[in-house]
Order: structure tokens, then C-alpha cells, then sequence
């Protein structure tokens, strides 16, 4: 009996130390930022001209913030910019979960790169992290009030735009000849003509006319986005009595049952093998999702970039992802840093139709700003050969002038996952639309603690 | 202290030094395991985000919200899933192997129990990238049934729920089966070959020898193999993770994988609502581990 206990104590204590292992993940991440201390050590800088700030993609942002520190310069010779790079977007969302729920800023750099989908999320619950820039001496007008209405929270602005994500529809114009079509023929139309298309496309070319990460799916965001209608409705989801949203998703449902829709099992499986596998036709997306396209070399010249088809026929504007520049609770230079960003990003230096951050930030990374004095410049008006020698850049600004301003939400990623999970049980479990839309707002609004 | 030690029996002495051997572990313990569990508790009490946090109103709101929550019923369900199907199926191939490996006339011993266990020696995320790019549309696996004619056009494995948690279950068998068969490798070498011999006079088969003697024998060490595979699959989280990101939609996620993604993945930051899950995984875990060692345990 003895030995029996003994051995069961064991088995408890086992047991214990080994979800304490696994489940208690908090402690291990701040374990991980303990161990990161070498590193926060250097965030901040003693120098009064020097700005830190964590950024994640050396092909892309990284070069749009060099070319700020060189903008900058010519006002202010003495400044410097120390750039940190992290390897993903996500691990500065760490960075200030686990800085806020320590409750010690003293890790986090001046500024922070975030995600435009998250930062309403976050300053609603981390309020004390970020100061706001209202009083940063920029013309807020000029930013692209859609691009704005990510980083401007109770009416405040915290942020400054980096890159628009405004949406582009990229088709092969090889594979529309193929089967018949111009880029005129998919230019404006509605989403029944497009299915159409799409599946004469599928049916020569044996190509998807459209494919989407259907695990991280925001063609629902998109699409609704082009009708100017939202996911909520003053704060709450609003799926089932949204006769757009429903519309919009029995379109999805027909479009991936008729081959013309590619539904990728996750990210990677999207980019490496439905985009650069070649085995699509046309791309709907950021257009941060260019680089992307561009890897296939074969390709150069084929594509073309227009807008998204509607429900109506009309064109259609949508934006998704993309990024902004934040300065968090830590930064002691907050004047310095204001005007920094107030000058590049916030256009200041862009008033003479010609600002080297937004040109070098697009001809460096690719970047494409939302500053519509900055569109102006030479730079943006270039043809780009990959895309036949459209001017896509300047393309793409005329598109963000367009887009409507719609609802956003802290758990915008929440309802997308919803969505997916929605689309994913009409067409793998062949579950009822109106069902599986009930049970996504139902599941989304008990995340939402509404219930 | 001198004096004090010079006044301590030589019980006592054995009795100080045991204890001084034991502290610094003991403290470290106390520090790094049951400290974090109990602060965890507390937190599993409370509600909302960074400032925001306040102990939930009832207290056991997180616990009760829990078992309305449809998608950590289904990750439950899941892991429950994988446990059902994949422990047994793990543990007899084990145990199998081992009563092979363990064959007095085999040649090349050294390189087959080598080739077993080799699978543990991978790291978990990067087997589950291999496996995935194995099992992707395009991957080898299509390629060689495609060759074959077993299937005339690719399959989603990853895509289709049935297909994408069969996929989850194959990679686990692969991956853990050398890992136990070591252990019972250990155990069978434990038994006497005089008791085979014994049973082989009387006229014992095979068969007979393996489920009269081996496998009673064997007994504790089938015990712990399958409480440590039981706690393993219940905190299964690499695997889903890196293998099929839970998808699709959520239909191969895991309790370990829901609890991640509603504490840092997904970005919603809901700690309380995550330890409390913690702590129902760290329930069920001890229930399991208790009746695993009542239905083994036959010694009273």
C-alpha cells in the first residue's frame, strides 16, 4: 500500500510538473523575455537625436524606415534611427502583450511597426502602452481617411500609415486570352459574370481564376468591403441579417464549387503553391501580395492589375492588411519622435509633390504609401515591367482614394476565422449557408462575451 | 553549527544531509513548477485584458464558460480522439517490435532498434514540416499513389477533416513508437530466458508465451508507457500546430493548440480564460493517470 501511494504521488507530481510545462505558457513567455534582456537592453538609446523602432520585413518596411531616417536627416543631421528587427509582425504583438501584462514598458522600443487589423484590439486593452500623436504637426487629410480610420481610436490618432493595404486583383493576361478574355471583360462586372469566366478559364487552362488562404480567409472582408458594408454593426457581429454578407458568401460557396475559386489549406500552402505553383490565374489581395507574384520570373509581363468585381457590376475598392507606425509608452523623446513621423510618414516633407521616404520606401521595399501628395513624384507614375509597364503604383493610389470606410473591430480576426470555419463546413460537411453563418455569429459573439 | 552537528545522532546526520541534499531541488521546484501553477490558478479567476484584469464576477466564470464554448469542445474531442485511436495502436506496434528486436537469433540488432528509435530523435516541428510537405496536394505522397494508380487525382490530405486528423494520428504512431518500444526493450530484458525456456518444455506457442508471459511481466512498464503517452496526447500541441494549424476549420485543433491561440496566437490576450483550461487539461491528466494505474496496479 505504501509503495502504491508513493508511486501515485509520483504520477501526481509528474503530471503536475508537466502541465505546469506545457499549460502555463505565460510564465514560459516571460521566462523568454527575461532571456530576451540582453537584447530590450539596447531598445532604448541615451542619445537625444537617436529613435528606436522594431520593424519585421527586411524586403519591405525596413527600407521604408531607412528612407525615412534619410528624410529626416535633411532637417535634422544629428538624428539617427536604430532599426530592430524582428522576424515576424506577430513577435511585436508579443512584445507588447507580454510588456503590458508584466506591466514594465521598459522593454519596448520608441516605436513599434504594427498591424493596422490588430491596433485597435490593442490600445482598447492596453491603453497605457501607446501615446497619441493628435498634435503632430502633419495634414491628417492627406493620409487616406480609410487608411486612418484603423489607427484613430475614440477619435485620437495613435498612428502614422507605412504602407496602404489597399486591395488589387491581379489576373494572367495569358490564360484570360486563352480562353477568350481581356482585361476589360473582367473590369467592373458582377460576381456572376466573374464565376462565369472563371469557369471557361478552369475548363482551358485547367488555372483557378481566384485562390484565398482558406484558413486565414479574407475574401469575406474584401468583398464586403468593395459594397461598403462591415462585419458589424455598432460593435457586433453582424452575419445573419446582413442580406450582403450572406449574398457575398453564397457567391464564395458557388465560386469554390464551380473550380473557379482555389481554397489553400494555410498560408504557405497559398503562396508557394497555388501563387507560385502557377496554378491560378488571378490573385485578389493587399497588394503587399505583389512581391509575391513577382517570385515566379516566367511570369514577367503576364500580369495585369484592375479592381474586384461587386455584386452590382461596379468597381470595386477594398483594402486589407497593411501597416502603421506607433510610438509606445516607453518613449521618453515623444516631441522628437512626433515630429520624426510627422515629417516622413505623415507627409510633411511630401508637401512639395516629392518626399524621398515614400519614393525611396517604394522604389527600395516596394512600399506603397497612402499619401496623396507623395503619388505625385515620378517615381510612382513609372510603368512596372513584371506587370506589362502598367503603372501599377499609381494605379494603386487611385484605388485607395476609393475605398470605403467601414466598421472595424477589435476582433476583426476573429470573424474572419469564423467565416473560414463557416465556408469550410458548407462545402467539406455539405452544412446549410443560413446554419453555418448562425453558428459562426453565435460562436464569434460568445468570444466577444456578448452572450 | 559545529557544535550543533557534534550533538546530532547518526540518524539524525543521515536525516540533515538527506534534507540538504534534497533543498536546492526542492526550491527550485517550489519556484519554477508550483509557484507559476498557483499564480496560474489565481489568474484562471480572473477576467479581461492587460490594466483591465479583475477577478471575474462569479468567480468560476471562466470555468462555466468553458463548457458552453463549442470549439474547445471540439479540440477536446479531437485530442480525446487522437487518444482513443492512437495509444493503443502505438503501444502494441511497441510492444511488437521490441519482442522482434529482442529475438536472440537476429542479425544486424544494433542497426533495426537504431532505425526504430531514430524517429525521436527529430525535432517535433520540424517532422511535422516534413510530414506536411509529404501530405500536401502536391506532395510526395500524391505523387507515389498517383504513380502507382491507387488514386486518380490528388487528394486534399491536409484539406479534408477525416484525411487531416488520420494524417495527425499517422505522424504521432511515427514519431513515438521507437520511443516506447525502448522502454519495453528495457523491460523485456529484465526476464529471465529460463522462463521462456520453461514454457517452450511444456509446450507453450508463441502466442501463448507472449500473453502469459511477456506481456504480465511487462505490466509496469506498459503502465507508465501509457500514462506518459496519455499525458503526451492530452497536451498534443506541435503537431496541430505546425502540422495543420488546427484546420480545417478547427477540425484537428487540440486543447494545448485552442489555449495558445486564445492567449497569444490569434492576438486576443484572454489569460484568465486560458488558465482556467490549463487547469481542466491538468484535471483530466490526473484522472487518467489515476485510472491507468488502478486498471494496472494488481498487486493488493
Amino acid at each position: 500500500m505504501k509503495r502504491k501511494l508513493l508511486s501515485l504521488m509520483l504520477v501526481g507530481t509528474m503530471a503536475a510538473s508537466m502541465v505546469a510545462c506545457g499549460g502555463a505558457s505565460s510564465t514560459d513567455n516571460a521566462s523568454g523575455e527575461g532571456a530576451d534582456g540582453a537584447a530590450t537592453a539596447a531598445v532604448q538609446s541615451d542619445d537625444e537625436n537617436t529613435l528606436t523602432v522594431y520593424a519585421w520585413d527586411e524586403n519591405f518596411n525596413i527600407p521604408a524606415l531607412q528612407a525615412a531616417e534619410k528624410d529626416y536627416q535633411e532637417v535634422n543631421p544629428d538624428f539617427h534611427l536604430e532599426i530592430i528587427t524582428q522576424s515576424q509582425s506577430s513577435d511585436v504583438e508579443s512584445a507588447v502583450t507580454l510588456a503590458a501584462e508584466a506591466g514594465d514598458y521598459s522593454t519596448l522600443p520608441d516605436i513599434v511597426l504594427f498591424q493596422d487589423h490588430y491596433i485597435q484590439q490593442y490600445v482598447t486593452n492596453y491603453p497605457d502602452a501607446w501615446q497619441d500623436v493628435d498634435d503632430a504637426d502633419c495634414d491628417w487629410d492627406g493620409l487616406g481617411a480609410e487608411k486612418l480610420s484603423y489607427s484613430t481610436v475614440n477619435g485620437k490618432h495613435y498612428g502614422f500609415p507605412v504602407d496602404a493595404g489597399t486591395a488589387i486583383f491581379a489576373y494572367r493576361t495569358d490564360l484570360l486570352e486563352e480562353a477568350g478574355y481581356t482585361m476589360d471583360d473582367v473590369t467592373g462586372i458582377t460576381w456572376d459574370e466573374f464565376d462565369k469566366i472563371g469557369v471557361d478559364v478552369y475548363n482551358k487552362t485547367g488555372k483557378y481564376l481566384l485562390c484565398m488562404d482558406g484558413d486565414g480567409n479574407d475574401l469575406f472582408y474584401m468583398m464586403l468591403q468593395a459594397e461598403g458594408a462591415s462585419q458589424f454593426k455598432d460593435g457586433e457581429p453582424y452575419f445573419t441579417e446582413n442580406e450582403k454578407l450572406v449574398e457575398i458568401f453564397n457567391v464564395v460557396v458557388k465560386l469554390a464549387q464551380d473550380n473557379v475559386l482555389y481554397l489553400a489549406n494555410d498560408w504557405s500552402d497559398y503562396t508557394d503553391q497555388a501563387i507560385q505553383g502557377d496554378m491560378v490565374a488571378g490573385v485578389y489581395n493587399g497588394n503587399w501580395i505583389i512581391p509575391t507574384i513577382e517570385q515566379v520570373k516566367d511570369n514577367a509581363g503576364k500580369w495585369e492589375i484592375t479592381t474586384a468585381p461587386t455584386l452590382t457590376g461596379a468597381e470595386g475598392y477594398a483594402s486589407n492588411g497593411g501597416s502603421s507606425l506607433y510610438i509606445t509608452a516607453n518613449c521618453k523623446k515623444t516631441d522628437l519622435a512626433k515630429d520624426f513621423l510627422a515629417y516622413t510618414f505623415g507627409g510633411r516633407s511630401a508637401e512639395d509633390g516629392q518626399s524621398i521616404t515614400y519614393d525611396e520606401a517604394l522604389t527600395n521595399g516596394g512600399v506603397i504609401g497612402t499619401c496623396a501628395a507623395a503619388a505625385e513624384s515620378d517615381v510612382y507614375q513609372q510603368g512596372v515591367e513584371f506587370f506589362n509597364d502598367q503603372p501599377i503604383y499609381a494605379d494603386i493610389v487611385e484605388y485607395t482614394q476609393h475605398v470605403p470606410t467601414v466598421e472595424q473591430s477589435d476582433y476583426h480576426y476573429s470573424a474572419r476565422e469564423q467565416l473560414a470555419t463557416a465556408l469550410q463546413d458548407v462545402l467539406t460537411n455539405g452544412e446549410d449557408v443560413e446554419a453555418a453563418l448562425a453558428n459562426a455569429e453565435q460562436q464569434l459573439r460568445f468570444e466577444m462575451e456578448l452572450d | 553549527m559545529e557544535k550543533k552537528k557534534k550533538g546530532m545522532t547518526l540518524a539524525n546526520k543521515q536525516l540533515a544531509a538527506g534534507w540538504l541534499f534534497l533543498t536546492p531541488a526542492t526550491i527550485l521546484i517550489f519556484i519554477m513548477s508550483f509557484y507559476p501553477i498557483i499564480q496560474a490558478f489565481i489568474t484562471s479567476l480572473k477576467t479581461g485584458k492587460g490594466v483591465n484584469m479583475a477577478f471575474a464576477n462569479p468567480l468560476n466564470y471562466n470555468y462555466t464558460r468553458m463548457l458552453q464554448d463549442n470549439i474547445f469542445m471540439t479540440s477536446m474531442k479531437n485530442t480525446f480522439l487522437y487518444l482513443i485511436i492512437q495509444v493503443p495502436i502505438m503501444l502494441i506496434l511497441a510492444i511488437l517490435l521490441a519482442q522482434l528486436l529482442n529475438n536472440k537469433d537476429l542479425k544486424f540488432k544494433g542497426i533495426f532498434r537504431t532505425c526504430i528509435f531514430l524517429p525521436c530523435a527529430t525535432s517535433l516541428v520540424s517532422y511535422s514540416l516534413i510530414f506536411k510537405s509529404m501530405f500536401a496536394t502536391q506532395g510526395l505522397i500524391n505523387s507515389v499513389l498517383m504513380k502507382i494508380g491507387l488514386i486518380s487525382e490528388n487528394v486534399n490530405w491536409l484539406g479534408t477533416p477525416a484525411t487531416a486528423k488520420a494524417v495527425i494520428i499517422i505522424a504521432l504512431i511515427w514519431r513515438w513508437t521507437g520511443y516506447n518500444m525502448v522502454f519495453y526493450l528495457a523491460g523485456l530484458q529484465n526476464i529471465e530466458y529460463s522462463v521462456y525456456e520453461a514454457a517452450k518444455i511444456d509446450g507453450a506457442n508463441g502466442w501463448e508465451t507472449f500473453w502469459s508471459i511477456t506481456v504480465p511481466l511487462l505490466k509496469p512498464t506498459i503502465v507508465m508507457t501509457a500514462i506518459m503517452s496519455i499525458n503526451g496526447t492530452l497536451q498534443l500541441f506541435d503537431e496541430s500546430m505546425n502540422l495543420t494549424s488546427g484546420g480545417p476549420a478547427n477540425s484537428t485543433i487540440t486543447m494545448s493548440h485552442y489555449i495558445y491561440n486564445q492567449a497569444f496566437g490569434k492576438g486576443v490576450g484572454a489569460l484568465g480564460y486560458t488558465s482556467a483550461m490549463s487547469f481542466l487539461v491538468f484535471i483530466l491528466v490526473g484522472i487518467l493517470a489515476f485510472i491507468s494505474l488502478k486498471v494496472g496496479d494488481t498487486r493488493d
